[in-house]
């Protein structure tokens, strides 16, 4: 049974992947109309590496405090930290870019798109990755807790020799599906001018009306840097598996 | 060391999980063994005897001085000692030999090198030495308890503390883990243990303590207490356990 599903799903998934790349690729293009364009598009590409890799690196380190915060023994913190995963993670990020640059920023006098753009979307990861830690800690059994006070950790120690270890392990998968989330996101920073690679193909779309020849390197340049994330963390799993 | 516990409560909720408990153990009993129905507050009488829960009432005096109730005074007399819980004892992401390792230099500060020797000591002791590379998933659970053992005894506690430590077994496996529970006796190890085997309580144990409910029924000398009971509920109890 289970080898005519798993025959069934491929064929669906094959011929369909074959079927779309066929029509994508049949179509006639007009490359030459975007190619004045290339060297705006790798700038693009590079600005939407450089931001995605500064995010990953911030968000990580906000969801880590945020993660505290919600596991704290202090009811106000708690409760803060509640709220503000509660509404990052409820409202759209598109209004968050557009608050946190045009009232915010400007209110404090801070003019540097990329630095703005960094913030905002390392505090929006940084609340999704926290409810991803929050949910590793949570499922490390008690009884790991108790071995842990048993044989005389302190709760520094037990955090970092016993509970850290095995939630690295734990969540991999879905952090790195929050960092493949966070580069696609990223496109968001359009609104307020950030030359990212998906504003600098609306661009070339704009000028050149080839919208195809325009959007389609998004696919090859988004799969370039979301792939390799994939690859890593599948690697990290494997180095961090402890069950045989 | 003389152990006196001294009218201790401890209430989770609304449960009543140990009422009113009050005990002495002189110097000269080896081994303490706690036993009653499941639930009848032994495994919880044991973690407070431990300092691994605080009394809501009462106290644990241990040679004439009680039980500290903050974290880190408790911490320090739970190094003294070695616990080993019914299972789960084990941290998944280390190897046996890291499992033993990490108190020994995390808690009681050993060299690395002083703490794998003394490690590996504590594994030959048990017959493990050749599964020290193992991670605790390729172990079975009569292997997994022999290095728990292991991890507790390493440092020569003063005090072992076990908690229904075959209750997760298997018949064949819970033998060969008492087997090593009682040369631990033969060998003048100070235990204090909790279990549902009578035959095996009867023949390690100096002194026996029935709880029930919560509250401390009886107690005395082994084997006098299994042979004439002195309360009815006690009397009942054993012959209930001790039919098959």
């Amino acid at each position: 049974m289970k080898y005519y599903i798993s025959a069934l799903v491929c064929t669906i998934l094959g011929s369909t992947f074959c079927f779309v790349l066929w029509v994508v690729l049949s179509h006639e293009y007009d490359w030459a109309a975007i190619q004045p364009y290339a060297a705006n598009l790798r700038a693009g590409w590079w600005t939407t590496l450089l931001i995605s890799l500064a995010a990953m690196g911030l968000s990580a380190a906000i969801g880590v405090m945020l993660t505290a915060g919600q596991l704290s023994p202090h009811k106000l913190s708690r409760f803060l930290t509640r709220v503000y995963v509660e509404f990052i993670r409820g409202t759209p990020l598109l209004t968050q870019i557009l608050i946190g640059y045009y009232l915010i920023a400007d209110y404090v006098n801070w003019d540097s798109r990329f630095g703005v753009g960094l913030v905002i979307l390392s505090c929006f990861s940084g609340a999704y990755l926290s409810e991803i830690f929050r949910g590793g800690v949570e499922s490390i059994p008690r009884s790991q807790w108790n071995s842990a006070r048993a044989i005389g950790l302190t709760e520094s120690q037990t955090y970092r020799c016993v509970v850290v270890p095995q939630v690295v392990q734990r969540v991999l998968p879905a952090t790195a599906g929050q960092f493949a989330n966070l580069i696609k996101d990223s496109s968001l920073l359009f609104v307020i001018s950030v030359h990212e690679f998906t504003m600098q193909a609306r661009e070339a779309n704009a000028n050149t009306y080839a919208t195809f020849e325009a959007y389609l390197p998004l696919i090859v340049g988004y799969l370039l840097l979301t792939f390799p994330i994939s690859i890593l963390s599948r690697h990290l799993e494997n180095r961090y598996r402890y069950e045989h | 060391m003389s152990i006196e516990l001294k009218s201790v409560s401890k209430i989770y909720g609304k449960t009543r999980a140990v009422s009113e408990v009050s005990l002495t153990v002189n110097d000269d009993v080896q081994t303490l063994v706690l036993i009653g129905p499941s639930g009848g507050g032994k495994s919880t009488l044991l973690r407070l005897m431990g300092g691994l829960e605080v009394p809501c009432a009462g106290s644990v005096v241990y040679d004439r001085i009680p039980l500290s109730g903050d974290e880190a005074g408790l911490r320090k007399f739970r190094r003294q000692n070695g616990f080993l819980f019914q299972a789960f004892n084990l941290f998944p992401h280390l190897s046996a030999l890291e499992n033993i390792v990490l108190p020994l230099e995390k808690v009681h500060g050993f060299s690395q090198a002083k703490a794998k020797d003394k490690a590996m000591e504590a594994m030959a002791r048990f017959d493990m030495e050749s599964h020290s590379h193992k991670m605790p998933t390729q172990l079975s659970g009569g292997q997994q308890q022999r290095i728990g053992l292991a991890r507790a005894m390493a440092h020569e506690p003063k005090m072992l503390l076990l908690d229904e430590p075959t209750s997760a077994l298997d018949p064949e496996m819970k033998a060969e883990v008492l087997d090593v529970i009682e040369e631990l006796c033969k060998a003048g190890q100070r235990i204090i243990l909790t279990t549902h085997e009578m035959g095996f309580a009867k023949r390690v144990g100096d002194k026996i303590a029935f709880l029930s409910a919560g509250r401390l029924i009886d107690s005395g000398p082994s084997p006098d207490f299994f042979e004439n009971p002195s309360s009815p509920e006690v009397s009942s109890f054993l012959q209930k356990v001790m039919k098959w």
